[in-house]
């Protein structure tokens, strides 16, 4: 029974549901504007931004209502803020555990370390749900109070897809939890990390050297495919579980053998 | 089998502790750096309260930590109810039997003591949960950020318990509890004691381990100075004599034999005195006009200062106790 994932997990509970009521709030605000950037030119708007511009946030997409949601609501929240806080609340794991101490007690409950914080990592859950639980059926419901329409199956699959892009940089935030042990540090180096990420991805397609972004999670999520072209990258998701166990095997392994600070 | 054997015990703290930034502080302890602890050998037997004693900073907490797998030793062995302490798997067998109380214990701030009691208990178990709330009574229904600091101690020592365990390791138990509380918990744990627990009671009051405790070892900078009965060390350590008179007091002390640390200021005269009370009180019925006099048991510093003898008298006379200790 994990029984800390479910303590730890519980305790995340409601402040991962006041999460998705704002973000929730914010997505229909958004969506309440479509029909006045619908109006505009989008194409002459489009040619009005710089080249960079276009690229990095695919704004020829946003005349529709699927494009104007993949660009103005999941390229912004779920491709940067969500995954930010996911990672600063992973850094916080253990680290802020011993910030507060709270780790010696952890330690000596008769479970292994990799279980601590396996079950650590999992207490994380309700943050990437809840958000993808509450959020669809709101801007599903705000889409059609505008008269639009909208593929369901599309938007389900951009909540979808986003759970192992979440969980990718969750893991990465535990990974800088455990390497620095050290909780302000390790918050701070995660939003670092993750932030640098999301650059690394889109600037490498823009300097023609794509390769290096193949680290980030964020070339393996992208909301506009999904919504305004329907493509599922399931290799993608292959790649972000991989970055996960990557970044969780490192967090492992170090933390079955380092000093408690 | 003992209930803790340790064998050359050392933890040293190098450069490799975590990652060595240069930015970051170095880890402090209560009242100064983290010392570590050299050539450490002690055993602790079965039903017995040991009490281990050392000022601030002495290295009481590295070695618990270093007992439960928290840290690994640089060097040496230890056991803990029959489990290595380097070897997770036989260690968290023994964990399961273990009660842990540490000195400064941070909780999930927004539970109330009641969540956090019962999602402990699923891990641990609490069989003796409701005896103990009897003697110990923090607000359950109240979430643990409003607990004042007894409070906080109270619950520890609930959850420490409540699994009824057959070693329990306490790491300044008292600290923070009111008088009252303190002598229910020193009777507590005497009688958790005579019912078969073993226990390892870290403090740096001697007043307190002479009360609760069996056998004393004594930490010092790192290192183990002694072993020995509790009342062995006490006649060791002597006791603290302040007498004042009404007159010149130049006399009081001299030529007594045990007497040490003899200061005089003004019309007062102080000394530690590791001698017969018999022959103290002879040698006061001698003096004249005494206005005022007080026998009290050392401040730990002068138990010190006794164990280590001349060498360290001078410099106990320039330095204070607590750094004198990490040093």
């Amino acid at each position: 029974m994990p029984e800390i994932a479910r303590f730890e997990g519980r305790r995340r509970l409601k402040g991962s549901l006041y999460l998705a009521i704002g973000i929730a709030a914010f997505a229909l605000l958004f969506t309440s504007f479509f029909p006045s950037v619908e109006q505009i030119d989008v194409d002459e708007y489009t040619e009005s931004m710089p080249a960079l511009f276009q690229e990095l946030f695919n704004i020829s997409a946003m005349g529709t209502i699927e494009g104007f949601l993949a660009v103005e609501i999941y390229q912004f929240v779920w491709v940067l803020l969500l995954p930010l806080y996911v990672a600063y609340l992973g850094a916080g794991v253990v680290a802020g555990d011993a910030d507060a101490d709270r780790l010696d007690v952890l330690l000596t409950l008769p479970i292994s370390r990799s279980r601590l914080l396996a079950e650590k990592a999992a207490s994380l859950a309700p943050v990437v749900l809840v958000p993808n639980l509450v959020v669809p059926p709101v801007v599903y419901a705000g889409v059609l109070a505008l008269g639009e329409s909208i593929d369901p199956i599309a938007l389900l699959a951009v909540h979808a897809l986003s759970i192992p892009f979440l969980i990718a940089c969750g893991a990465i935030g535990v990974a800088v939890s455990v390497l620095v042990l050290d909780g302000d540090l390790a918050r701070r180096g995660a939003i670092a990390a993750v932030f640098a990420l999301y650059l690394l991805d889109s600037l490498s397609v823009v300097a023609d050297r794509d390769w290096i972004g193949a680290v980030s999670p964020m070339r393996y999520y992208d909301p506009t495919e999904i919504m305004v072209d329907g493509e599922c990258d399931l290799v993608g998701v292959g790649a972000l579980c991989l970055i996960a166990a990557v970044a969780l095997a490192v967090a492992v392994v170090r933390f079955q053998r380092v000093d408690a600070p | 089998m003992a209930a803790i054997r340790t064998e050359g015990l050392t933890k040293r703290y190098g450069s490799c502790r975590r990652f060595p930034l240069p930015w970051r502080e170095q880890p402090k302890g209560e009242d100064g750096p983290v010392v570590g602890i050299e050539d450490v050998s002690l055993t602790v037997e079965k039903g017995e309260i040991f009490g281990y004693l050392g000022p601030n900073g002495a290295g009481k907490t590295t070695t618990i930590r270093t007992l439960l797998g928290v840290i690994s030793p640089s060097a040496g062995d230890a056991e803990v109810l029959g489990a290595d302490v380097t070897d997770p798997a036989a260690l968290r067998g023994a964990k399961a039997r273990i009660g842990f109380l540490p000195s400064v214990m941070g909780f999930p701030e927004d539970v109330t003591g009641r969540r956090y009691l019962d999602h402990q208990a699923r891990i641990l178990g609490d069989e003796r949960r409701e005896e103990l709330l009897e003697l110990f009574d923090p607000p359950l229904d109240r979430e643990i950020g409003e607990y004042s600091t007894g409070n906080r101690r109270m619950l520890g020592i609930v959850r420490a318990f409540m699994h009824d365990p057959d070693l329990v390791i306490l790491d300044e138990p008292t600290a923070g509890l009111d008088p009252l509380k303190q002598s229910h918990f020193n009777a507590f744990v005497r009688e958790e004691a005579a019912s078969g627990t073993t226990v390892f009671f870290s403090s740096h009051v001697l007043g307190e381990v002479r009360q609760v405790c069996d056998r004393v070892g004594i930490l010092r900078g790192g290192r183990l100075a002694t072993v020995e009965p509790v009342d062995e060390l006490l006649d060791r350590g002597g006791k603290r004599v302040r007498v004042r008179t009404r007159g010149d007091p130049g006399a009081v002390g001299v030529g007594l034999e045990g007497v040490v640390e003899r200061t005089v200021h003004d019309r007062e005269v102080q000394f530690t005195y590791g001698g017969e009370y018999q022959r103290l009180l002879d040698h006061l019925a001698g003096i004249d006009a005494i206005e005022d006099l007080e026998i009290a048991e050392p401040p730990l510093e002068d138990v010190f200062l006794h164990f280590y003898g001349e060498e360290t008298e001078t410099e106990h006379a320039t330095t204070l106790p607590d750094t004198e200790a990490d040093a």
